[in-house]
């Protein structure tokens, strides 16, 4: 996203994102191969609750929604789901070369190329896959922009929401999910 | 070995095969026509071949036939066989064989989503399994291109490449 120099928070604004950064319910989303790094950045060898971070099993409970590789037409509908049942402020970091443009399903019939096209990122950890070291500093990096209040992917979302349902609509032709298990 | 020349027998006297081949001591690959694949199939799933592993598909373009490939398991002896036909290109149809296989329901699903035979009796066959709202040819055939259609429905990010060196070439 791009950020603005200048602060336009105000005061409680500035507070409350103090008090978000430090407390990031994370929900993620396995889409790709990379979600296989999420389990040592989670336990004891990396430790991201030593960032103040914690897993969370439903959408509407989490702050930050990770996107762990390649996303399919069909996840993707699923991801936008999710991602609009989350409360705001949320943040979104994309995880691996894959959504960032592609990656070595650059040319696939089935999978996106780039997630920013569909859903505001805030953060892109780039990678084929990246290691938990890269992840960890990369929440790192997003605790510091919601500090300062650089991560506004969410506004982004809400004032150009005609732009994101334009791609999503153009590449997914309908988002609503249709699930031959749930007819 | 014993029990695999046994069985390369009776399937010989039994059916006309196209071709045998044995690519391992417990693999054997019979060609088939389409006519009498449904009674080479009923015929293994009698006499121990109760898995079917795998149906799937061989575009070969060139030849203008699709080849269908079924896999059938024997848990007793550990053989696999690999029973091949061939049906035209142009009409990619056949016969269903969830009459035999029941399970053969979602491969033939599979198989119609991805490289358009039909499969008559099953009507569940014709239901998109993986893809949503596709529009187009079926993926795995040869004459469908991913890379344009890639480029059609999602967007590239235009690439600038900023840290590539100049380099000079000293001659
Ligand atoms: S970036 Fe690499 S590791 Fe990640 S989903 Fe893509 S191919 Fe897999």
């Amino acid at each position: 996203m791009t950020t603005n120099s200048k602060d336009m928070r105000k005061t409680w604004e500035k507070i409350a994102d103090y008090f978000r950064a430090h407390s990031i319910w994370m929900k993620w989303y396995c889409t790709g191969c990379g979600a296989i790094e999420m389990p040592p950045t989670m336990t004891s060898r990396f430790d991201m609750e030593q960032l103040g971070m914690g897993p969370m099993a439903t959408p509407r409970q989490a702050d930050v929604l990770l996107i762990t590789g390649y996303l399919s037409a069909k996840t993707l509908r699923r991801v936008i789901y999710s991602y609009e049942q989350m409360q705001d402020p949320k943040y979104v970091v994309g995880f691996g070369s894959c959504t960032l443009n592609g990656g070595i399903y650059f040319d696939s019939y089935a999978t996106m190329t780039r997630l920013d096209h569909y859903l505001p990122v805030d953060l892109y950890i780039a990678g084929c896959m990246p290691r938990p070291e890269a992840i960890m500093n990369a929440f790192d990096t997003l605790i510091k922009m919601i500090e300062k209040g650089e991560a506004k992917g969410w506004r982004h979302y809400q004032e150009n929401h005609d732009w994101y349902r334009k791609n999503q609509l153009h590449s997914l032709k309908e988002v609503y999910v249709k699930d031959e298990f749930h007819e | 070995m014993n029990s695999m020349n046994k069985l390369v027998e009776e399937l010989k006297g039994r059916f006309t095969l196209l071709e045998v081949l044995l690519p391992d001591q417990q693999q054997l690959i019979v060609d088939i026509d389409q006519m009498h694949l449904h009674a080479l199939l009923s015929h293994l799933k009698a006499t121990g071949f109760r898995q079917l592993s795998l149906l799937t598909a061989v575009d070969w373009i060139e030849e203008n036939t699709f080849q269908l490939v079924y896999i059938v398991f024997n848990w007793d002896t550990g053989i696999h066989v690999l029973v091949r036909t061939k049906l035209p290109r142009d009409k990619a149809v056949f016969r269903t064989i969830t009459g035999i296989y029941p399970g053969a329901q979602y491969y033939e699903r599979d198989v119609h989503e991805f490289f358009g035979v039909a499969f008559e009796g099953n009507v569940m066959s014709f239901k998109p399994l993986f893809l949503e709202l596709w529009d187009e040819l079926p993926p795995m055939r040869k004459d469908f291109d991913p890379e344009a259609y890639s480029r059609e429905k999602f967007p590239e990010r235009p690439y600038v490449p900023q840290f590539v060196p100049k380099v000079e070439v000293v001659e």
